[in-house]
């Protein structure tokens, strides 16, 4: 058994004498960072929708993950300015990155026709999701640290 | 007139795709706003009348992970003369038999119930039903071999039968053998968004937790006037889920009582399993959704979380019917709705909602969990997500065959436990060698 192992399969067999195996923590809502979180992605929201860089689906596809980011990510724990940054950081990645694949679809479509939209209807969500959970899943790294941070 | 079916096909079933998605949202968003509360202490010396519990341990071939289970059985913290544990040694052919009734003589609240080839190798329902006619206990638990619970895991699942209404409970699960290789982990992710979020949310918000099958049990007096389970269905604890709340009586969820189990390690074992499952749980819709629909002993938020929970294993085959039917619809003659614009925007708002659902449910589980480096798989969850498309629409055809041949469809599977899990407990060198 390598050494990762062992080490994992302690915490394991220790924390199972535990009443709460896989610890639980604990969050401090702060109902200030969500009302702040809302309003920035209100003005991230209304500067993409008067933007003429990006078209329609992607403003819609934007807004929803404005909304969707505050309203999960801002009741964790670490700080309001993390959680702005990081927000802020959502909404260039994802204008950058709808602005790179529709510029990708528009040439290959022109390319290959119709059959290619067609394909990318099917493909565009798995495409998405690339960015999509792979930033919020390292949000909530950068949260969790911060956390830890705060508690050390 | 083609075109139009497709339409409103393709229409329906986005919609019943975004009401999953809403679902995932609201079951985050409500366990988020629950994380920050204290927990209630299950303590025993607090109860008025202390549960006798019968502990009910299903087994088949099962000699690499019997022992330690039993050996946590000995550890347990509930008082002993209260406890009545019974292992249903299902004429295995290995040694469980034997390393049963070696713990037998050790322990006096250790039984051991052994079948013939005639009577056993039917099943898991078929072997808690000889268990269950037996048991002495107020309450029966059930645990499958491969489990591993925390030593006051009683006290926590008995704590719920406080409140009359209760009828049955449901514990956690969580994966022993997470690091074993990226299937494990992987059910890991899955367990944790299923548990930590889905399950608790559906306690929180008093809808329908589901018995699970393992890590819960029920007011014996209750399952028996209930016939036990139903040896005929796949997935016998859905069914008696549905059944309980027919009945009159709720389930509830312990997040704090937890229980390791042995996950699955190949994708072979994978697809397995989830076909059993996925068959059951359809066998299960096709039994019960109507019944559910017109009962009177369920309040309209139950009713329509029944109708999701009944149905959630033929999502699958309806994403995949979506992408069939939208590629003649968008070939053929898009609709105005259908044009790449607008389609698109329809799309992504699927695409964003619908792709971060599960995944957000299972990233806020793991951050809850204290778990940070489990964040970072989270996007190889789409690779299960795309296994269990031809999964559930294999269990959907079989069964369909199955009821236009009239056949049999139980067909139990049992999975494999390699024993590989040992490894991971601390006290390890405790439970003999030979096990």
């Amino acid at each position: 058994m390598s050494e990762k192992r062992r080490e994992k399969g302690d915490r394991v067999g220790v924390l199972a004498y535990k009443p709460i195996a896989m610890g639980d923590r604990k969050l401090e809502l702060r109902s200030s960072h969500i009302v702040l979180g809302f309003s920035a992605a209100a003005v991230f929201s209304c500067a993409i929708l008067f933007s003429h860089y990006v078209s329609v689906e992607s403003v819609f596809m934007l807004i929803a993950f404005n909304f969707l980011f505050v309203s999960l990510t801002f009741p964790l724990n670490g700080s309001l300015a993390a959680k702005v940054l990081l927000l802020s950081a959502g909404n260039i990645i994802g204008v950058l990155w709808v602005f790179l694949s529709s510029m990708f679809v528009h040439a290959v479509a022109d390319y290959f026709g119709a059959a290619f939209n067609a394909l990318y209807l099917i493909l565009g969500p798995f495409v998405n999701l690339v960015w999509i959970v792979t930033f919020f899943s390292l949000s909530l790294t950068v949260l969790a640290s911060a956390k830890n941070r705060d508690r050390d | 007139m083609i075109i139009e079916i497709l339409e409103a096909s393709f229409l329906v079933l986005t919609g019943l795709m975004i009401a999953y998605l809403v679902r995932h949202y609201i079951f985050t968003l409500a366990v988020l706003k629950d994380a920050g509360k204290k927990k209630e202490a299950a303590i025993l010396e607090n109860r008025v009348h202390v549960l006798s519990v019968s502990i009910l341990i299903p087994a088949f071939n099962e000699e690499m992970v019997i022992g330690r289970l039993l050996q946590r059985m000995c550890e347990l913290t509930y008082p002993a003369d209260r406890l009545q544990i019974l292992v249903v040694d299902d004429a295995s052919t290995d040694g469980t038999g034997e390393i049963a009734e070696e713990f037998s003589r050790l322990h006096g609240q250790i039984e051991v119930l052994h079948r013939s080839e005639a009577e056993g190798r039917r099943g898991k329902a078929s072997a808690l039903n000889a268990g269950l006619n037996i048991v002495k206990g107020e309450i029966v638990l059930c645990f499958d071999a491969d489990y591993y619970p925390q030593r006051d895991i009683v006290e926590q699942l008995s704590k719920v039968f406080e409140d009359p209404r209760v009828g049955a409970v449901q514990g956690r699960v969580t994966v022993l053998n997470e690091p074993e290789n990226i299937v494990t982990r992987l059910v890991a992710l899955e367990r944790i968004g299923g548990y930590r979020i889905d399950q608790q949310a559906r306690d929180r918000l008093r809808l329908i937790p589901q018995f699970g099958g393992t890590v819960g049990g029920f007011r014996t007096d209750l399952l028996k006037s209930l016939g036990g389970w139903d040896e005929s269905m796949l997935a016998e604890d859905t069914d008696l889920t549905f059944r309980v709340y027919l009945s009159g009586y709720k389930i509830r969820y312990s997040n704090e009582a937890e229980c390791y189990e042995e996950a699955v390690e190949s994708w072979r074992a994978y697809w397995k399993q989830r076909y059993r499952w996925a068959r059951g749980h359809m066998q299960c819709a096709f039994k019960h959704l109507f019944q559910v629909l017109k009962s009177e002993n369920l309040r309209f938020r139950e009713r329509v979380d029944a109708l999701f929970l009944l149905n959630v294993y033929f999502m699958p085959v309806f994403v995949l019917f979506s992408w069939i039917i939208s590629i003649p619809l968008f070939l053929l003659g898009p609709p105005p709705w259908l044009s790449l614009g607008w389609a698109a925007g329809i799309f992504s708002i699927y695409s964003f909602v619908g792709n971060f659902a599960p995944f957000f449910e299972v990233g806020i589980g793991a951050y809850l969990d204290g778990r940070t480096r489990a964040h970072w798989l989270v996007s190889l969850l789409v690779f299960a997500f795309l296994y269990n498309i031809p999964i559930c629409t294999k269990a959907l055809v079989d069964l369909f065959i199955s009821k236009v041949a009239g056949r049999r469809s139980v067909l139990w599977d049992k999975t494999i436990h390699s024993g590989n899990g040992n490894s991971y407990i601390a006290n390890q060198n405790k439970i003999p060698k030979r096990y």
